[in-house]
């Protein structure tokens, strides 16, 4: 993964329990609003954001979740880390589990990252290029 | 085994007996244990409406706790009616409060039905599926509008966006049961296995088209004949179950593995 400038990434960190995985859905399915993506599409990164955070809640701990969002030229990307956990990252078989097979069709490209600052999930919705700026009047 | 009258008689004199002695701790938490099967009974008859038994269970407790503090022993009512009552209303309270009617305010409501309707017409003009901008043009709501509704109908398990083709109508895929081919596709997924298994045949339909097939939603929708609201948030909810089944029940090992190669 290229690095970003930073400028304009949304970034969201939220405490490691369930309940507050519907904050990075509600971001993550307004900015994809803003990027004009259709109800289905964003429907289905909504739905891929809240399946990668179950997986790292899943790991256990209590480090801190977050959500970086960027646009890209070719689509949003969502990267959904926790900080450092004992666990192992990832679990064995994780590419042929079901969770795997949502995510990989729910959005284009899945990636696991992670290193020792915390396990993370990389996915990118493509959709035509926007930026994030808010759009209209 | 006593009769059923001469125990019921007795039952009552003990229990006038109590009454008398609040608030005295002890003969509440007595009146409490006796009449709990009655609670659990009540709480047992609004199971399967998507809220785990425990939490009704609590939930008709309450009604039995305000149910004795409440009941007059003078009047010429028995205690058991008056409980039942009591926790049957505090039972639908709690649905009340939990569910879209009340927990979602009405303008929501108002919007989610709305973005429910024009779906299908705006996906069938424009030939894909419209934007949050289009919907919020076509039904008159705010583009932060259309987004709330469409979390309110992922994050509530009792709306009831479909009642005619839904869980209470006679929808077409009631009658998929007998020859589902998604149990077998979908399984081999151990982790998830068992819960797939307890899942009705229609969630475990929409999950083989979306994740077997890869449907889209609005195709799910039109193969399974109810709306594409709906679809979403049968997506939403069984992901959630079967995510929470594997955290309750983790698959053997979780010992440190080897390096996977993959992961290079």
């Amino acid at each position: 993964m290229q690095p970003h400038s930073g400028s304009d990434a949304v970034i969201v960190r939220v405490p490691s329990r369930a309940e507050f995985a519907h904050v990075l859905r509600a971001v993550t399915a307004s900015v994809a609003a803003r990027m004009s993506m259709s109800y289905e599409q964003i429907e289905d990164l909504r739905l891929a954001v809240d399946e990668a955070a179950g997986r790292l809640l899943a790991l256990g701990g209590s480090t801190l979740l977050s959500l970086r969002l960027v646009a890209l030229a070719d689509g949003l990307e969502a990267v959904v880390a926790r900080g450092a956990v004992d666990a192992v990252w990832p679990p064995a078989g994780e590419r042929e589990s079901f969770a795997w097979r949502v995510l990989t069709a729910l959005v284009d490209e899945v990636a696991i990252e992670g290193d020792a600052n915390g396990p993370a999930i990389r996915m990118l919705k493509r959709a035509p290029a926007a930026d994030l700026a808010p759009q209209g009047s | 085994m006593s009769s059923g009258s001469s125990a019921t008689s007795s039952d009552r004199g003990a229990e006038l007996a109590l009454f008398e002695r609040l608030p005295d701790e002890a003969a509440r938490a007595d009146l409490v244990s006796m009449f709990l099967p009655l609670a659990e009974y009540l709480a047992r008859r609004f199971d399967r409406r998507g809220e785990p038994l425990e939490d009704l269970v609590q939930v008709a407790s309450v009604g039995l706790l305000n149910a004795i503090d409440r009941f007059d022993p003078s009047r010429d009512v028995q205690f058991s009616t008056y409980a039942a009552v009591t926790i049957v209303g505090e039972l639908k309270r709690h649905f009340r409060d939990k569910g879209w009617a009340i927990r979602v305010p009405r303008r929501l409501q108002e919007v989610g039905l709305r973005v429910n309707q024009v779906l299908p017409e705006l996906s069938q003009e424009l030939g894909r599926s419209p934007t949050v901008e289009e919907l919020s043009n076509r039904c008159g709501a705010s583009p932060e509008e259309i987004l709330d509704a469409m979390e309110a109908v992922q994050a509530y398990s009792t709306t009831s966006l479909d009642a005619p083709a839904g869980e209470d109508g006679v929808a077409p895929v009631d009658v998929l049961g007998e020859d589902d081919p998604s149990l077998e596709v979908l399984e081999g997924w151990a982790t998830v296995e068992p819960a797939l298994r307890e899942l009705p045949a229609r969630e475990r339909r929409v999950l083989y088209l979306r994740f077997v097939r890869g449907l889209t939603q609005s195709e799910i929708a039109e193969e399974i004949g109810v709306s594409q609201m709906h679809v979403s948030r049968i997506l939403a909810q069984t992901l959630r179950t079967l995510r929470e089944s594997v955290d309750a029940n983790p698959p053997r090992g979780g010992e440190p593995r080897e390096a996977d190669p993959d992961e290079a």
